[in-house]
């Protein structure tokens, strides 16, 4: 059996703790985001919806309490759809899309809604209350490393540039400030509306509208020599700075997979197929070079070259972690992140598998292109990868 | 007199003004704070299409140079957050407000015209009975006062900050004629108690008591630098700590402040002075001419008389000009033999002597800079004061001079610096020839109180206020108790008594224990309550490392650890003592200082107190209580339910990075002083007073001491995992180094109570073991050892 995607959409990414979406839970932002999908097809009954699956990274708090299915709950006003949330961290968003295309594949379910939401201006990295083993702390500290220590650690291994770092950065907002004047984003952005109740200088209680539907994060004014001129954040004698890695941001994106039987059924034509998906284990201080073995695996699996991909969307953790992984394994920039990446777009950790799946068969499906990849490296060394067919 | 000070206007936002207005939001007091609105459009402006009427633009300045002003260091506020309590306006727009203010202070450009225009306006919204004061230096205040209403003129005098308000004690009260008696005594009483500034009432001469013979010394200096040919080095050398000034002695205070501004002072009172007998001595030099024009000003334009320059090797190194060749050259190594032989006297009064007395050239050098001076100052009586007091007072409070120049004086006595004087050509007033006939002195002690000579009455009186607070210089040969080495116990009076240290640094050592324990005694026999300040430079420097290091370096585990013990026993004993313990610490408490302070029943803080425990530095953890305080501190913050972890993290870094307050309100917010416990004076003078009422406060409300606590919450692994996968991440980035590390592990496991499966309770013996157990396994360490030695060798922090 195979599966089908027959929607993905996402909304735009804002920047943590500055910009709009810090005004909306992550829940209220994917449930919205659901609603508008569904309302694409009213063919759908909501019931026949077999479950809700949302990857999110850090699960607590406002993500906490089963946010998938609080997302089914408001989101398709019905008590009868399920949900449940996956995390892998920063592939949760992909892993996400794989499990509902192996239970369709397997014959579980027909429909399923997969996606990511994260807000990093709710919920901080490594979540509120961080208690590690204690073992684990005393005889493999570099497990727990913070992200930012094991870029460095990749760049002492690869030997990569700061000038090559925030060259890479740099391109990725240039590339991210062209696709946004070319309204590349435009179909597969879903606008979010916040009502934003705040105390204004007379202090009076007021209400303010925002529609947000417009990536923050590019800037226009980004410079090499600006980006040069950064100090070095996690490593004091190191190379990584908040310019040359992603950003944190807020953000929620969901895809529609069906199976060939609700295909018909609802008389709707796929966008894409799930083809294969993959995940392994690096050292955990390398985290970042994690795609060079899952990439291989996953196209392996599949049975496709390397050469038949055409599009690729490798998540820029940090640019000397995707300047590594793409002379490792000898990667074309020119069909790398072709609309920018996470570092000029942001990272919104457990959504972006899905948002860059999104971006990919958007894209793809404007180039009239066939197989495309999603891959991210993740937390405490891991690597993923997907391959879609784009119809 | 009754009035209040709820909101003060400071108009002008320059660097004094908006100093000032931070003062003010120190202790407590709303400011407006207003200066002009611009001319012109910046582009910016012009791309947001604002025009000149628009709110931003018209408050652009002001911000401007607010905002500049919080970027000072040392920082102008004790605590960023007293920021909010200034709101920013513009003369345009904001000056009705002043309506709604109780003192105005005015800190606008020194020209006379533009004084006067503001003025007028000010009197259109001025509320009758408010106070009016400029902050003038240059500008006589009866030519200000002229022209104003009856009511303004009443309430009308000068304020004279000096830079940087919150750190120079000096506020000079500048009266006219037509000033209300109540005006001066409300504004003299406020600045001491509540701006925490030494108060002195001056006479309206040109620039007043303290730039008038603060700036005559420096171009005495000057001049006799060019005389005797010294080189500035040398003279910084000559005129620092040595003598009891500044460390930046003469030409690095010039460098700081500006060539400049002294020059212009130095220039107003070269025309504006007709009477003085040194006039000539505040001609500017050819030389200092020189650095004028080629803008050589000090740190404001990178080059004075010094200039740091990056070497070969990309070091920063500090040149000094050489005035002679106008060459920026490295600096010497100097050896003066005089300057050795006084350097280890730790009397202030007999370095000086040492230093004056005989006929090299380094003596006479001396010779001509104190008789000098001591000449001036008494041909200044009663030209500029009559109250010779407030000389010595202004130079102390204002230019950091540590005793008055007529205390100097009375040190050498009369009788023998006279004839020396006149040797060298130098005439002192003729009162002081009266006096030296009726083997008079400038000051002395009665009843516990200075007293200086009057020469009005020819009598010695009383100096007015000191009834008002408690001094310890002036006690201390009455009342004292009991001393060693390290400390005295002094007799407060009213069953209240107190331990002063007076070590080097107020370190503490075996006498100060033995002291603590004494002091302890002496209280439980015969008084109720006892207080431990000082009137050092610091309230302590810490434990003194000297003796654990010598007892490491010898491996005298043991004893080392019956050291610690003793000091832990002690720092319980002040915990628990059957009577109140109040600590009155003051700039620097550190280390076992900052314990010590963190044991009693009450601490009254000094606003200006630098707390921390910084045994990190050295290699070694809190082991005096101070980990074990920490922990109970952090046990009682906790609530049920509450992410204790973070709770723990924050105690952790605060010992973990050996913070230090920079205030005493950041010393709440560190820890080390306990919220609604401990309090904070801002007047160092009336600290120890109130420290005493305090106390009296604590038996008539009826004391009992604390009950020693067993149920200490501490995390365990919890708090402990979070150490070693912080610390590593810390040290992987370069912000810490291995050993450091490895300290951070040892005092998590104390802090965290060690591998305990789950929270647990504890008691503080236990804590208090693994205290001094950690502390003497550090100490066998030689990474402890080498850092230990560079702080005792060479006064420096090895991160190593």
């Amino acid at each position: 059996m195979t599966a089908y995607i027959i929607a993905a959409k996402r909304t735009a990414v804002g920047k943590a703790k500055k910009g709009k979406l810090r005004l909306i839970r992550p829940d209220d932002m994917a449930a919205k985001l659901v609603q508008e999908i569904i309302g694409q097809f009213p063919m759908l009954d909501n019931t026949q919806i077999d479950d809700v699956i949302v990857g999110n990274a850090m699960p607590e708090a406002e993500q906490g309490l089963n946010m998938g299915r609080m997302i089914s709950l408001m989101g398709l006003n019905s008590v009868n759809v399920p949900g449940m949330t996956v995390n892998r961290y920063c592939s949760s968003g992909l892993e996400s899309i794989a499990i509902a295309a192996s239970k369709i594949e397997m014959g579980l379910a027909d429909c399923i809604l997969a996606g990511g939401a994260e807000s990093m201006s709710m919920i901080p990295m490594g979540g509120w209350r961080v208690v590690p083993n204690l073992n684990i702390a005393k005889d493999n500290p570099d497990w727990y490393w913070n992200m930012g220590i094991t870029a460095e650690a990749l760049q002492k291994k690869y030997n990569i540039s700061r000038e090559d770092q925030d060259k890479f950065a740099f391109h990725s907002h240039q590339k991210a400030i062209e696709a946004i004047a070319n309204n590349r984003f435009a179909d597969e952005i879903v606008p979010i509306r916040v009502i934003e109740n705040f105390v204004n200088e007379n202090d009076i209680l007021e209400q303010k509208e925002h529609i947000i539907s417009q990536d923050e994060g590019p800037r226009k004014d980004t410079t090499l020599d600006g980006l040069s001129k950064l100090r070095p954040v996690f490593d004091m004698k190191g190379t990584v700075t908040a310019g040359n890695s992603s950003q944190t941001s807020d953000g929620a994106a969901f895809v529609l997979v069906v199976s060939e039987k609700k295909l018909k059924e609802l008389n709707e034509e796929p966008i894409a197929r799930f083809v294969n998906y993959a995940v392994t284990g690096v050292e955990p201080k390398h985290m970042g070079i994690g795609p060079v073995t899952a990439i291989p695996k996953v196209l392996k699996r599949s049975g496709i070259a390397i050469n038949q991909i055409e599009q690729l969307e490798l998540n820029e953790a940090f640019a000397v972690q995707a300047l590594a992984v793409m002379r490792e394994l000898n990667i074309n920039p020119d069909i790398t992140n072709i609309n920018g990446g996470a570092i000029a777009l942001g990272h919104p950790l457990g959504c972006t598998g899905t948002k860059l799946t999104v971006q990919l068969i958007h894209e793809m499906k404007k180039r009239k292109q066939k197989y495309g990849m999603v891959s991210m490296c993740v937390g405490s060394g891991q690597g993923a990868a997907g391959i879609f067919e784009i119809f | 007199m009754n009035y209040k000070i709820n909101k003060v206007a400071v108009l002008g936002a320059g660097v004094m003004g908006a100093q000032i207005a931070c003062h003010f939001a120190n202790i407590g007091v709303q400011v407006l704070l207003l200066d002009i609105s611009p001319k012109e459009l910046n582009d910016e402006e012009i791309k947001l299409g604002l025009d000149l009427n628009h709110p931003q633009v018209k408050n652009r300045i002001t911000h401007e140079l607010f905002n500049r002003t919080l970027k000072l260091k040392p920082d102008p506020l004790y605590k960023k957050e007293f920021a909010q309590r200034i709101t920013l306006g513009n003369f345009d727009d904001d000056l009705p407000k002043i309506s709604d203010c109780d003192w105005i202070i005015e800190v606008v450009v020194e020209n006379l015209d533009i004084k006067k225009t503001l003025y007028e306006k000010i009197e259109l919204y001025r509320k009758e009975n408010t106070f009016i004061t400029t902050n003038t230096s240059g500008i006589p205040i009866q030519l200000l006062a002229q022209d104003r209403s009856e009511n303004f003129k009443q309430y009308f005098c000068g304020t004279h900050f000096f830079n940087p308000p919150r750190y120079l004690k000096l506020l000079e009260i500048i009266p006219t004629k037509e000033t209300l008696e109540e005006v001066l005594e409300f504004i003299s009483y406020y600045g001491e108690r509540f701006l925490g500034k030494s108060v002195v009432s001056c006479k309206d001469t040109p620039a007043f008591i303290a730039n008038r013979v603060g700036i005559y010394s420096m171009m005495s200096v000057v001049h006799l630098m060019e005389e005797m040919d010294f080189s500035v080095q040398e003279i910084d050398k000559l005129t620092g700590i040595i003598i009891g000034r500044p460390k930046s002695a003469t030409f690095r205070t010039c460098d700081v402040v500006g060539l400049d501004t002294l020059v212009f002072v130095a220039q107003n009172l070269q025309k504006a002075l007709l009477n003085d007998e040194a006039k000539e001595t505040f001609l500017v030099p050819e030389s200092i001419q020189k650095m004028l024009d080629l803008k050589w000003l000090g740190s404001k334009t990178k080059q004075g008389f010094y200039k740091k320059v990056k070497n070969e090797d990309g070091e920063s190194e500090i040149l000094s000009l050489n005035l002679n060749t106008f060459d920026y050259q490295p600096m010497q190594k100097l050896k003066i033999a005089e300057f050795e032989k006084a350097k280890v006297l730790p009397e202030l009064t007999k370095r000086i002597k040492s230093l004056i007395s005989g006929n090299s050239k380094i003596n006479l050098f001396y010779q001509k800079l104190f008789f000098g001076l001591f000449a001036y100052i008494s041909n200044r009586i009663p030209e500029i004061t009559d109250d010779l007091y407030k000389i010595d007072e202004a130079m102390c409070a204002g230019f950091a001079w540590e005793i008055g120049p007529f205390e100097i004086w009375d040190s050498l006595g009369l009788d023998k610096t006279i004839p020396q004087m006149e040797e060298l050509g130098m005439k002192p007033a003729a009162w002081v020839y009266e006096m030296m006939e009726k083997k008079e002195s400038f000051y002395q002690l009665q009843n516990g109180h200075q007293q200086y000579y009057d020469i009005n009455t020819n009598k010695h009186i009383t100096i007015p206020g000191s009834e008002q607070f408690i001094s310890l210089k002036n006690i201390r040969s009455s009342q004292t108790l009991w001393q060693n080495e390290g400390c005295s116990i002094i007799n407060l009076g009213d069953g209240v008594i107190n331990l002063e240290f007076h070590s080097k640094m107020n370190t503490i050592g075996s006498e100060i224990i033995q002291g603590i324990n004494k002091a302890i005694e002496i209280t439980e026999a015969d008084h109720q309550a006892l207080i431990i300040s000082n009137e050092g430079d610091h309230f302590s420097a810490g434990a003194n490392i000297g003796l654990v290091f010598m007892l490491a370096i010898e491996q005298e585990y043991e004893e080392l650890d019956m050291v610690v013990k003793t000091f832990q026993n002690t720092m319980l004993k002040l915990k628990y003592a059957p009577f109140p313990v109040i600590a009155a610490p003051h700039n620097m408490a550190l280390g076992g200082g900052c314990e010590i302070s963190m044991h009693c029943d009450k601490v009254i803080a000094h606003a200006e107190t630098y707390m921390g425990l910084v045994e990190l530095g050295v290699g070694v953890i809190p082991a005096g209580g101070g980990t074990k305080e920490f922990a109970l501190r952090l046990s009682n913050e906790i609530k049920t339910d509450d992410v204790r972890i973070n709770r723990f993290r924050d105690k952790f870094l605060t010992i973990g990075q050996a913070k230090v307050s920079t205030s005493a309100w950041e010393a709440f917010d560190l820890g080390y002083l306990r919220k609604d416990l401990d309090e904070i004076v801002v007047s160092r003078k009336h600290q120890l007073k109130y420290a005493k009422q305090a106390a009296l406060l604590m038996i008539e409300k009826g004391y009992t001491p604390p009950i020693p606590p067993k149920d200490i919450t501490v995390l365990g692994q919890e708090g402990l995992s979070l150490v070693y996968s912080g610390a590593d991440g810390m040290q992987v980035g370069n912000y810490i180094s291995e050993y450091d590390k490895h300290i951070s592990i040892e005092l998590g496991k104390i802090l965290s109570g060690g591998e305990l499966n789950e929270v647990s309770q504890v008691s503080e013996d236990y804590l208090l073991n693994l205290e001094r157990k950690t502390f003497v396994k550090l100490c066998q360490q030689k990474k402890t050892l080498e850092r230990m030695q560079s702080l005792l060798q060479k006064g420096k922090i090895l991160r190593n």
